[in-house]
């Protein structure tokens, strides 16, 4: 479904943040990627969305190809309707505009079915229900995170992608995200790639793990190979 | 009690020219985190460009639709060739580009149709119409409804069509915008676009109102109270802020210059305090700023001039 070939990345035309970087990603697969701080997890990410060009950075090499058509030097809106749809690090939604609002922003990509994947949002977020006409700033950590997977949601993808999404909340909150990641996989068929520096709990849900480390894939193994001492092993490398 | 409400009509007409073109300062504001200096040239623009247009014998519809249009065309250019590169400039850079941009659009207007100032051909009707006793002139009367009118429509686009909902977006968080497929720089260009042509209508009535001259650029400074009035974020806020600058200068004019004069012809020399209607606005401003530093309208934490 999702192929990374040899990729390289750069920013400022000189910082090399990805190196030879390749991935295989098949359709109906829960990939954890992951990765100690600076790693390049959320450069990569990117790269595949197409938003380096917005953050000075580049890819200089290589080839990233989604369903078999090249999606690199795509803009950002063609990737996405394309159908892949990146839940960006920092929770990044509109903090001034309705809940209601960001998800309907949300599914100007591709309108048709809107309304179908609103109930489904709120099938899986009920509190949101309750606030829909309230100012997305108001909501806490977690509740930010559902919203944003929310908006994600809404606008159609076939591969969801999530940046760190545990970071910073308590690990009930944790959970509850995970559970709701996992029901898109299974449920919505959703292909899905999770960037995180260490949760057990992916572990346990990821049917594919590569690890990253200083720009590099440095491991692409199966989870049940996957332990926490050997992804520490790596990190203290 | 007539003469108040006389005031008032002539107050609200000309304020809600000024809301129009507020309204276009803000917009810019919002996506691109720039005072634009430049609108009140763009504001002078459009009112020449009317009054070319209705030389080569359009008319009036026409005229100012096509002046529109190619406001519309200057706005999109002026953020695409002048303000794109700068994207990564420090604000204070760009803020004195587009100052560099009111002095040549100025400075180009000057060099077409001379210093002095133009009969503006006669786009509504003479007249006027009396009303409980007040008498407000189809000029004013076009002016203020067609002003409102625009103001309000345009509000209503940004608040429910999807277009609209673009804009809020690309203006709350460009980088949420673009993740879910918002073209966020044609959005800019859009409001730069739509900023200008608001702007060249607002110029196309003043010109109605007050004659066709440079001195025309000079609203963007009068502008300047009603966006600290209404906060700069707020689109709302800066039409009922226009509104309330028209009554301001109108009261100024009509109640508190001649009372003013008239205490000082009986005490001193002085005749006449003409200018008063320009420092009032400005004297009000420094006031709200003191007072309350993020406008009436505008939300704590919203950046200040
Ligand atoms: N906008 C940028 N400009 C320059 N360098 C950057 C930029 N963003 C990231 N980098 C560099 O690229 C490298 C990879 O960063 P990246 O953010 O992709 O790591 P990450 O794995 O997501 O880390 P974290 O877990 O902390 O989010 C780092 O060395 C970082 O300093
Ligand atoms: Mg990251």
């Amino acid at each position: 479904m999702l192929a990374v070939n040899d990729v390289f990345a750069v920013y400022d035309g000189a910082i090399t943040a990805l190196e030879q970087v390749s991935l295989s990603i098949g359709p109906g697969s829960l990939v954890a990627l992951l990765g100690p701080n600076g790693a390049g997890k959320t450069t990569l990410l990117k790269a595949i969305v197409g938003m380096l060009p917005f953050e000075r950075g580049e890819v200089t090499a290589g080839d990233i190809l989604f369903e078999g058509a090249s999606v690199r030097g795509c803009h950002p809106a063609v990737v996405s309707r394309r159908g892949i749809a990146l839940v960006q690090d920092g929770r990044q939604c509109f903090r001034e505009l309705s809940i209601a609002e960001n998800l309907r922003a949300a599914s100007l990509v591709s309108r048709q079915g809107a309304a179908d994947r609103f109930e489904m949002v709120l099938h899986y977020f009920p509190f949101l229900k309750e606030m829909l006409d309230r100012p997305a700033g108001v909501l806490s950590g977690g509740q930010l995170q559902m919203l944003v997977i929310g908006m994600a949601i809404m606008s159609k993808p076939k591969l969801l992608m999530l940046d760190e999404p545990s970071l910073g909340l308590s690990p009930v909150m944790v959970q509850s995200v995970f559970d709701v990641v996992e029901r898109l996989h299974r449920e919505a068929g959703l292909t899905v790639i999770v960037a995180e520096q260490t949760v057990p709990r992916l572990l346990k849900l990821a049917t594919d793990v590569y690890v990253v480390s200083r720009g590099r894939i440095v491991m692409h193994a199966p989870p049940s190979e996957m332990t926490e001492e050997r992804l520490q092993r790596i990190y203290l490398n | 009690m007539t003469y108040i409400l006389q005031l008032v009509t002539a107050g609200l007409a000309v304020g809600s020219v000024y809301a129009l073109i507020a309204i276009g300062i803000v917009l810019i504001y919002k996506c691109s985190g720039v005072v634009n200096f430049a609108q009140g040239a763009f504001v002078m623009m459009g009112a020449y460009l009317t009054f070319a247009a209705s030389r080569l014998g359009l008319p009036p519809v026409l005229a100012v639709t096509l002046a529109l249009v190619l406001m519309a065309g200057i706005g999109v250019l002026a953020e695409r060739v002048v303000l794109r590169p700068m994207l990564k400039a420090p604000v204070v850079a760009v803020m004195m580009v587009t100052l560099g941009m009111l002095i040549m659009i100025r400075a180009s207007c000057l060099a077409v149709w001379g210093p002095d100032p133009l009969a503006f051909p006669r786009i509504f009707p003479d007249g006027a119409l009396e009303l409980f006793g007040v008498f407000i002139t189809y000029n004013y009367l076009t002016a203020g409804v067609l002003s409102i009118l625009l103001s309000l429509g345009f509000l209503g686009f940004y608040r429910f069509t999807a277009v609209g909902l673009m804009q809020r977006c690309a203006a709350d968080n460009p980088r949420a915008a673009l993740a879910i497929g918002i073209h966020t720089s044609n959005q800019v260009s859009l409001a730069w676009a739509m900023s200008a042509g608001l702007a060249g209508v607002g110029g196309t009535l003043l010109a109605t109102l007050n004659g066709l001259s440079l001195g025309l650029a000079d609203i963007g400074l009068i502008a300047f109270p009603v966006i600290v009035l209404g906060g700069l974020t707020s689109l709302g806020g800066a039409l009922v802020a226009g509104l309330l600058l028209g009554l301001l200068q109108s009261f100024t004019d009509g109640l508190l210059s001649p009372m003013i004069e008239d205490l000082l012809r009986a005490h001193t020399r002085i005749y006449s305090v003409g200018a008063l209607q320009q420092v009032v606005p400005y004297a009000l401003l420094v006031a709200v700023l003191l007072l309350r530093p993020q406008g009436i309208f505008g939300r704590k934490g919203s950046e200040r001039l």
